[in-house]
């Protein structure tokens, strides 16, 4: 952990009792894409824009119902974060002319899904960073284009089975580390969080918002219809994707990254794997072996390398 | 106000100088980029209250200009051809905003092949897109179109963006002799921005942009949204009276030029239709009844008012500097769906494609197209469409195609 | 031509209901044309499905506005407006309910003259009994009367080909079963007349008013309207908080459901929403006192 954090959010008692995000979404049952916009938007507040990359989550708003009790654009797939561009301007722009006041400002949230972050965002939020633009941008990730029906996306990790990945190795690529990429453009912040872990997301929320420049947060989101699950087991598989190792918490910042959440003893990557139906294929009809090897010796080259300090 | 001679690009800049422009996302592309680089000059010397950002793409400097409108400041951009192509997918999603703003195209053929001399496909490529669209024919134009597209964009009975456009090379690069009207008077035209109920601000929550499901819905915003643009044509109409008490020159909605009594009338949007007028005081002169109409506003289509200038009319003769694949001149087919089955129209529309890629249409060609139409008129019989390509350019093609496939020439012999 | 929509939710399989009905009246040696209609990709959300089937070419497209049958996996969706399950029924038309519900009850709630059948939902409930495509599809088959046995068996080994040999076992004695049960009504369903082009009503076109620019924008200008969509609408299964053994842990539940469906009253217990709750049951399973459990929604009151 890094040196004392100055936070509200200690325990669980600490986060929000209010639920701010308006109920009656059309999302699926146990989304854990939706616990973790819930959650950040309880802290982040109604004096927000949510600026919209399409998703699932592009659906929270359809005429005439949304859940938002402050504003949201829709805008595309991939330009979301200019989209971002252009509201923060404009409100710099009023705010400096007087035709805004200082309380009528807003926090400008890029809300954007894996398969635009991952993938045909980055044009976008990397010019967005580059320019220093003061936002937060939160990657809803639950690694497929799921809106779709999970066809494959560059988040998708390795030997996952998606409908465009059928075969008995399941998805031939590996996870693309966003992480890395957003860190490398050297902004304000960057985060992994997950809703099964709420503390921690709360404090990151609560950095990330107390931060100016570019604040990038990636929140692993379990998805029953996707990872082939039973809804209620969303916060269980959380919980067991940070418990195995296989999604690190850790935030970036001036040039340093830091883990919050170092697991002591790691449980095994299968504990994770079998309870969901997009990996079966790696425990039946057979147990896949290597394919869980590999995917374990991953993991465990990259906690060897947070404890080496390389990370 | 100055008189000055500047390029048709500087007075793009000066269009947006003058209108107050707040917010400019931009992106630089061959023609328009000194329009961005004018701009950018006049802010960072403190001449321009403006915030000039460079996007990482014409599909983000679109987003950027819709979602800045939609937030509420008046907002200013700048492309062409490939450029607008790639914002294609938002040139078509912000006017479902509602949010008004101006958008300049530097008209550029589009490639394959790669050119970076103008035509007319790569503006009328967002035809349908909801952007209302102003053709200028000459500098002074283009700075006068900017002023009234803000005027019309932000009309509280439309509230669309508006593109103008200017042909690149034959505008954006030379300059004509241009009136620089005083701030003052332009403010006396243009009212401050007002974001009107489409903004974001804290107390005020609002959801733009949204999904919609079930076609009964989505079929009453995107016509309301062509019901608004329709409305343009009126409010146009009232915009360049406006205009003419103030500035004192006056934009109609479609120019006509000593057509009143033609028979034969040439019919072409952009910078060459001066060269038409031209032609047709030649042909006046050797005694033929010839005349100009120019739509300035083709977007909204002024059907009515095309009619009333056509009516009466025995041929017109369509160029088209543009070319729809697999089925010809846009204007020459938007025109005739205006014309067919209205009493006393002209019979014969005889449909010409010159000016690709800023080919020149010389003025014996004119005249030849003069000719063609009227004999089509007393034959009584359209003409099929002409490419307007000499025997001699095509002598020069062939050798370069000769260089270009010597190899294999070689090879076959 | 036979006419018939299947109305259910998503997970229910009534695209494949569509098709293996679609397909045995293929298989038979009828033309057929057979579509699902759905939004997003959603657990829960209310589709439609539909199946022509006639002897000569079909021209027709689209929504079905007068079926000869309609068949409704999940009875929560008959009150529904938005769901369109009673659009265009006439008085020849046969409805078929899936509910736990008898036929009286729904014939009297429904105030409907025409035929009205339930093919019974069981009282427990789980993901295996959400999918009813093929017992539905069995049913309509055998109400038509011009689809045998054979060819019913046909199309459910063509359409859940992929699936493996113990699924596709597990539908056929589904299907045989509903077939079988469906025996007393075999050709209750007939062919529909399409409507002669003079009977039709004249539609009541209007011209569109122009409305002003905030009216006519694709934008919402208030804040969290999502409250009027009832998703409870989509549980089978509701969570009930027992509130002896509850102990006011922090309020774990209402911190872990994704629909902000829990509340916390001002004693610090938990409420459940449940115009909202959409039975995830994530509460249920987090629950550290384990004082929430799930009860079947049929056997309680409908909301």
């Amino acid at each position: 952990m890094s040196d004392e954090v100055i936070t509200v959010y200690k325990h669980m008692k600490d986060l929000p009792s209010s639920r701010l995000l308006g109920t009656g979404t059309p999302m699926c049952a146990g989304c854990g894409g939706l616990l973790a916009i819930h959650q950040a938007y309880d802290i982040l507040g109604e004096k927000t824009v949510f600026v919209n990359a399409a998703g699932c989550m592009t659906l929270l708003a359809v005429y005439p119902y949304t859940p938002f009790r402050g504003s949201w654009l829709y805008t595309s797939m991939a330009s979301a974060p200019a989209g971002a561009q252009g509201v923060r301007d404009a409100l710099d722009i009023q705010l400096a002319r007087g035709r805004i006041k200082a309380d009528e400002d807003l926090q400008v949230v890029v809300l954007s899904g894996d398969g635009a972050a991952y993938g045909m965002g980055l044009s976008s939020t990397s010019g967005a960073i580059e320019h220093g633009l003061d936002f937060i941008y939160l990657c809803y990730d639950n690694e497929g284009y799921a809106n779709t029906g999970q066809q494959s996306s560059p988040a998708t990790p390795h030997g996952a089975r998606t409908s465009t990945s059928t075969g008995a190795q399941g998805f031939g690529g590996h996870k693309k580390d966003l992480f890395a990429i957003w860190a490398a453009h050297r902004p304000a912040y960057v985060a992994t969080v997950i809703a099964t872990e709420p503390v921690d997301l709360a404090r990151k929320i609560e950095k990330a918002k107390g931060l100016k420049g570019s604040r990038l947060i990636i929140a692993l989101s379990p998805c029953p219809t996707g990872w082939d699950f039973d809804p209620q087991e969303t916060v269980e598989i959380g919980r067991l994707a940070v418990k195995t190792g296989m999604w690190a918490l850790k935030e970036y910042e001036n040039g340093k990254v830091t883990h919050t959440r170092v697991p002591p003893k790691r449980a095994p990557v299968e504990e994770y794997l079998e309870k969901q139906g997009r990996f079966a294929h790696l425990f039946q009809p057979r147990r896949n072996q290597a394919m869980l090897a590999e995917i374990q010796a991953r993991v465990d080259d990259y906690w060897a390398e947070v404890e080496a300090g390389n990370a | 106000m100055t008189r000055a001679l500047i390029t048709g690009n500087a007075a793009a800049a000066w269009g947006a100088r003058l209108a107050g422009a707040e917010y400019v996302p931009a992106f630089p592309i061959t023609p328009q980029t000194e329009i961005i680089e004018t701009l950018a000059g006049w802010i960072d010397a403190g001449e321009m209250e403006c915030r000039l950002v460079t996007l990482e793409s014409e599909h983000s400097m679109i987003t950027a200009a819709g979602a800045a409108a939609s937030t509420g400041v008046r907002v200013f951009s700048a492309t062409s051809s490939q450029g607008l192509l790639y914002a294609m997918e938002m040139i078509y999603a912000v006017p479902g905003y509602r949010a008004p703003f101006v958008l300049v195209n530097v008209s550029r053929g589009l490639q394959t092949p790669v050119t970076l001399e103008p035509d007319h496909n790569d503006v009328l490529a967002a035809r349908d897109s909801g952007f209302l669209q102003l053709h200028c024919a000459t500098c002074q134009e283009v700075l006068d179109s900017t002023l009234i597209a803000y005027r019309l964009a932000e009309d509280h009975r439309v509230r669309l963006p508006a593109l103008v456009n200017l042909d690149g090379f034959y505008l954006s690069f030379t300059r004509e002799p241009v009136e620089i009207p005083d701030r003052a008077a332009v403010d006396g035209f243009l009212p401050p921005y007002d974001p009107e109920t489409t903004r974001f601000h804290a107390g005020e929550p609002v959801s733009q942009g949204v999904v919609v499901l079930g076609g009964t819905y989505y079929s009453y915003f995107r016509y309301e949204q062509h019901l608004a643009a329709q409305r343009a044509l009126e409010v146009y109409d009232e915009v360049a009276v406006e205009f003419a008490q103030q500035f004192g020159r006056r934009y109609d909605a479609v120019e006509t030029y000593r057509s009143e009594d033609a028979e034969i009338v040439f019919f072409m949007i952009g910078s060459f239709s001066t060269k038409a007028k031209d032609a047709v005081d030649r042909l006046r002169e050797a005694g033929q009844a010839v005349g100009l109409v120019r739509p300035r506003l083709l977007r909204p289509y002024p059907a009515e008012t095309l009619r009333r200038a056509l009516e009466g009319k025995k041929g017109v003769a369509v160029i088209d500097q543009n070319l729809s694949m697999g089925m010809g001149g846009v204007l020459h087919g938007e025109l005739a769906g205006a014309l067919y089955g209205q009493a006393g129209m002209p019979p014969v529309l005889a449909s010409f494609i010159g000016g690709l890629g800023g080919r020149d249409i010389a003025a014996e060609e004119f005249y030849e197209m003069a000719a063609v139409t009227r004999m089509a008129c007393q034959e009584g019989s359209t003409p099929p469409p002409r490419l307007l390509y000499t025997a001699d350019e095509l002598r020069q093609m062939r050798k370069l195609q000769a260089v270009a496939h010597a190899e294999r020439m070689e090879g076959r012999k | 031509m036979y006419r018939i929509r299947f109305h259910g939710r998503g997970g229910q399989g009534m695209k494949t209901a569509s098709r293996i009905l679609g397909s045995a009246f293929f298989l038979q040696g009828y033309e057929v044309q057979d579509a699902p209609r759905y939004g997003a990709e959603r657990r829960g959300a209310p589709i439609f499905a539909y199946v022509r089937a006639a002897r000569q070419t079909i021209q027709e497209r689209g929504i079905i506005l007068e079926p000869d049958l309609v068949i409704v996996a999940d009875d929560s969706l008959v009150p529904m407006p938005a769901a369109g399950v009673l659009q265009g029924i006439t008085a020849r038309t046969v409805l078929l309910i899936h509910s736990g519900e008898t036929p009286e009850t729904w014939r009297h709630r429904l105030n409907i003259a025409g035929p009205l059948l339930t093919l019974p939902a069981e009282a427990a409930a789980g993901a295996e009994q959400r999918f009813v495509g093929t017992a539905l599809a069995a049913a309509a088959a055998r109400l038509v009367g011009v689809i045998t046995h054979a060819a019913l068996e046909q199309a459910v080994q063509l359409e859940l080909a992929g699936l493996g040999r113990e699924i596709v076992s597990g539908n056929l004695n589904q299907a045989l079963a509903a077939y079988e049960l469906m025996a007393p009504q075999a050709g209750l369903v007939s062919e529909g007349e399409a409507r002669a082009a003079a009977a039709c009503q004249r539609p009541d076109w209007v011209e569109l008013p122009l409305d002003e620019a905030d009216a006519a924008a694709a934008a919402i200008h208030a804040g969290a309207t999502s409250v009027e969509v009832r998703t409870g609408l989509w549980r089978t299964l509701r969570p009930v908080i027992d509130y002896q053994r509850c102990n006011r842990c922090w309020w774990v539940c209402s911190e872990f459901c994704p629909d902000s469906a829990i509340r916390v009253n001002a004693e610090h217990f938990p409420e459940i929403d449940y115009d909202h709750c959409k039975g995830c049951l994530i509460c249920v399973a987090q629950c550290p006192a384990h004082a929430i459990s799930p009860v079947p929604e049929s056997s309680e009151a409908q909301p």
